[in-house]
C-alpha cells in the first residue's frame, strides 16, 4: 500500500461519510429556506394608510397581492410571501428616498356668475402662493367649474373664465415661472350632484393641484 | 395666356407650400406627461433621440426612456398625481399616457426593463384600474389604487 493509495482511500471514506450525512440531513431536516427574490413587486401601503391590490401577470403564473410587504415574484410562479422591513430598505431604500412630494390640492369658491372669489378663497390664494414656493420645481394645474345653472356653454366659458382669473393673480402674487396648466371642466364634473339649474355655492370652484 | 397659366400655376403651388408649413408650424408641440421632481446623482432623459441630463423640471414625454446611473436616483410627477420615483441602475420607459378625464381616456403603461421603482398611484389608478400597467421582462404588474416597489434584477 503506497502513500498515493492511502491518500484515495481515506478521501473516499470522507467523500461517502459526508455523502451519508447530507442524505440524513435532507431526510430530517426542512428544505434550506429560498434564496432572497431577484425580480419581485411588493405592496405598501398607500401613504393616506389604505392598502390596495397588486396583480402580478407573469410567464409562470398570477398572484394577487393584498396585504402591506406582500411580495410576488413577477415570473409569477409562486405564492405570495412575507417581505421584511430590512429586505424593503436594502433593495428599495433609495428609490423610497427619491419619492417626489405628494401633490397638494385646493378650492376655490366664488360668487354667484362671475369671477369673483369668496372672501375666505381670496385669502387662501396667498397660502397656495406659499405652498408652492416651498417646492423645488411646481408644474399646476388650475381647473374651472361651475354649478348647473344656466346653459352648458355659457358655463364652459365661465368656468374658464374663473380659471384664467385664478392664474393671472397666481402669476401676480408669485408664481410668475410655474408650469400652469389653464381648463375648464364647465358644468361636466360636480362636486355636488345636482340637477340641471341648480345654483350649488359648493360646485362654483376652482381646483388647484401642486405637484 | 402660356405665361398667366404658369403664374396662376407657381401661386397655386406656393399657396399649397405655405398651407402646409403654417399648417405643420401650427401642430401643437406635444404636451409633457409629467416632470422630473428629485434627483441625485446622473440620471437622464431620453426623448425622442435627445438625451438630456435629469434636472427638477425637466418634462417627460410620452415615449421618454428614464435611466439613473450606478450611484443615482431619480423622481417623477406625472400630470394625474402618480408619482415614480427610481433607484440606481434602473431604466424605464413611458409607453403610454393618456389623461383626459372628461373624456374617460385613461391610460398608464411604462416599461421597466432594471432597477428599482417605488410607485404611488395617481387619478387614472383610481378612475380606471384597469389602465394602469408596468411591464417587467418576466410579468406585468397591475395596480389597484396603491403604493408598490418592484425590481428587476437584469438578466446577465
Amino acid at each position: 500500500m503506497n502513500i498515493a493509495h492511502v491518500v484515495t482511500s481515506r478521501m473516499f471514506q470522507l467523500t461517502m461519510a459526508t455523502a451519508v450525512v447530507v442524505l440524513l440531513g435532507a431526510c430530517a431536516s426542512p428544505p434550506p429556506p429560498a434564496p432572497p427574490p431577484q425580480s419581485y413587486v411588493a405592496l405598501l401601503p398607500s401613504p393616506d394608510g389604505s392598502i390596495g391590490k397588486v396583480v402580478v401577470q407573469g410567464q409562470r403564473g398570477e398572484q394577487f397581492l393584498t396585504l402591506a410587504q406582500q411580495g410576488a415574484l413577477l415570473d409569477g410562479s409562486q405564492p405570495p410571501f412575507a417581505v421584511s422591513t430590512a429586505q424593503l430598505e436594502r433593495d428599495f431604500g433609495a428609490a423610497m428616498k427619491a419619492r417626489p412630494a405628494l401633490p397638494e390640492q385646493f378650492l376655490l369658491y366664488f360668487e354667484q356668475g362671475g369671477a369673483q372669489l369668496t372672501a375666505e378663497s381670496q385669502r387662501l390664494l396667498a397660502r397656495i402662493v406659499e405652498r408652492a414656493q416651498t417646492r423645488l420645481s411646481v408644474d399646476m394645474s388650475v381647473i374651472g367649474h361651475s354649478d348647473t345653472q344656466g346653459a352648458a356653454n355659457a358655463n364652459e366659458a365661465l368656468a374658464l373664465k374663473r380659471a384664467t382669473a385664478i392664474a393671472e393673480q397666481l402669476r401676480d402674487l408669485g408664481l410668475k415661472n410655474a408650469v400652469m396648466v389653464v381648463e375648464s371642466h364647465g358644468e361636466r364634473n360636480l362636486l355636488v350632484p345636482t340637477p340641471d339649474d341648480t345654483a350649488e355655492p359648493r360646485n362654483r370652484r376652482v381646483e388647484i393641484t401642486l405637484r | 395666356m402660356k405665361i398667366p397659366h404658369h403664374k396662376a400655376l407657381h401661386a397655386l403651388l406656393a399657396g399649397i407650400l405655405a398651407f402646409m408649413a403654417t399648417s405643420a408650424s401650427a401642430q401643437t408641440p406635444p404636451t409633457p406627461v409629467g416632470y422630473v421632481k428629485t434627483v441625485t446623482g446622473q440620471a437622464w432623459v431620453t426623448t425622442a433621440g435627445q438625451r438630456l441630463p435629469a434636472a427638477p423640471g425637466t418634462a417627460i414625454m410620452i415615449g421618454s426612456q428614464l435611466k439613473t446611473q450606478a450611484d443615482a436616483t431619480l423622481g417623477v410627477t406625472f400630470k394625474d398625481n402618480t408619482l415614480m420615483s427610481f433607484g440606481p441602475d434602473t431604466e424605464l420607459t413611458v409607453d403610454e399616457y393618456l389623461y383626459e378625464p372628461a373624456q374617460g381616456l385613461l391610460k398608464l403603461g411604462t416599461n421597466l426593463v432594471k432597477g428599482s421603482l417605488n410607485y404611488v398611484s395617481g387619478v387614472i389608478a383610481k378612475l380606471k384600474p384597469d389602465a394602469v400597467a408596468v411591464k417587467t421582462p418576466t410579468g406585468i404588474i397591475g395596480v389597484r389604487g396603491t403604493q408598490f416597489v418592484a425590481r428587476v434584477e437584469e438578466v446577465k
